[in-house]
């Protein structure tokens, strides 16, 4: 594997995760935090990626990564989890599949119907939407999960849990 | 006497009210209302039940030695994303516990957190601008197109500030940024600068996409807050559509 390209895609993807928090008003005490879980969470997805992994499987993966550090981050910083993990995760949407998916439909709506272009046209979108779908759940569910899954307790009594485990 | 314990009751409710719409508008999800003005209440001894909507918010508070309680409705203001108000609110719901704040003492500090500035104008737009060629690198793109993606979400995002100033309807300010974002990528498509000039194209309209209404939306439902989510995957479905169709008439324009 080109470790010099993933290390260059999980850069992009914190100056992406960056910009969508200071778009959101994050305080700045947070900025570095969200780029460097930015940068991990893409690093985790590409790497995987690399390994010819399910892209869905790969932002779960990575998605997952930024959910876990989101909830220590908002232990160590005192911002609640969402604040860290929502401008992290926004690097892995899947633009481009949705981008695809609505030229099809466009395609589609000039395309004279049961003709084999048609059908071709009609796989190619079907199979772009469902990508686009199952990533944003997989996005959605990998920061959300570990979430709810601390928040049993709250987040400020998270340390000495672990301290007693 | 009695006027006394109803004057507390009141502020206190209007206090609430107040913390639960601030964070329902500033993008904080149904369990994070809940529990912050669930912490809040609990401190200054009140019982509270809540009713939480997109729009608006209920509120019963009940104060258990008087007997008294108070039930009004407050309406949600569409403020947009503020992610340094429900950091500072959630921070503030700790210090009411701990150091057993009054009344008067939360309103001081919300006043306090709304009057917080945002990032200056030019950095909001030129780190947004660079987050949009930091999609189009993430996609494949190189050299030329960063700079185009890097342009087009700079004047997308200006012409989307610019509509809500003029208070636009949001979905039509998003409309008019995806179509000026793409109207100036799909000119680069035209001209056939750089390689692949499709990747700017595709890229410069992302600064757009719903992340916050997506993942609440998510995290609402699997928390049973099933209503609440639903209408915010629409909210979000909206605003996908409206960036698909500025993308579409650019695209209609430029016949790519």
């Amino acid at each position: 594997m080109d470790y010099l390209a993933l290390m260059e895609k999980g850069f992009w993807a914190g100056f992406a995760a960056l910009g969508f928090a200071i778009l959101f008003n994050v305080p700045q005490r947070t900025l570095m935090i969200i780029w460097l879980m930015g940068a991990i969470g893409g690093l985790v997805k590409f790497f995987l990626l690399g390994w010819e992994v399910n892209i869905a499987l790969a932002s779960l993966a990575g998605a997952s990564a930024i959910g876990i550090m989101s909830v220590y981050a908002a232990h160590n910083k005192q911002s609640p989890p969402l604040v860290f993990s929502i401008p992290s995760v926004i690097p892995m949407v899947p633009g481009a599949f949705a981008y695809r998916m609505m030229l099809g439909f466009m395609t589609l709506a000039s395309t004279p119907t049961n003709t084999p272009a048609y059908m071709n046209t009609m796989a190619e979108t079907a199979g772009n939407g469902l990508k686009a779908m199952f990533i944003l759940v997989a996005l959605s569910g990998g920061v959300a999960i570990p979430m709810l899954i601390t928040r049993k307790d709250t987040f400020k009594r998270i340390k000495p849990h672990i301290d007693q485990e | 006497m009695m006027d006394k314990a109803y004057q507390n009751i009141k502020e206190a409710e209007e206090m609430l009210l107040n913390v639960g719409t601030l964070l329902m508008s500033c993008g904080a999800s149904t369990g994070r209302v809940r529990t912050t003005v669930n912490r809040i209440a609990d401190a200054l001894g009140y019982n509270i039940e809540l009713l939480i909507t997109n729009r608006s918010l209920m509120l019963k508070v009940i104060d258990e030695q008087s007997d008294h309680f108070i039930a009004s409705l407050k309406r949600t203001s569409p403020h947009g994303v503020n992610f340094r108000v429900v950091s500072g609110i959630s921070r503030m719901s700790w210090k009411v516990v701990e150091e057993n704040w009054t009344v008067p003492q939360i309103n001081a500090e919300i006043e306090r957190l709304i009057a917080l500035p945002h990032y200056p104008r030019l950095i909001i737009l030129s780190s947004v601008s660079l987050a949009g060629s930091a999609f189009c690198a993430l996609f494949g793109g190189k050299g030329v197109e960063l700079v185009v993606a890097f342009v087009a979400t700079f004047f997308g995002l200006f012409v989307r500030q610019e509509a809500l100033k003029k208070q636009f309807n949001p979905y039509l300010a998003i409309f008019f940024a995806s179509f000026a974002a793409s109207i100036l990528s799909g000119l680069s498509v035209r001209l056939g600068i750089g390689s692949s000039p499709e990747l700017a194209f595709a890229t410069s309209v992302l600064f757009l996409v719903p992340g916050v209404p997506l993942i609440n939306s998510f995290t609402d439902m699997i928390d049973g807050n099933i209503l609440n989510g639903i209408v915010r995957g629409v909210h979000g479905l909206i605003i996908a559509f409206a960036i698909a169709l500025g993308l579409l008439c650019a695209k209609f324009i430029f016949n790519i």
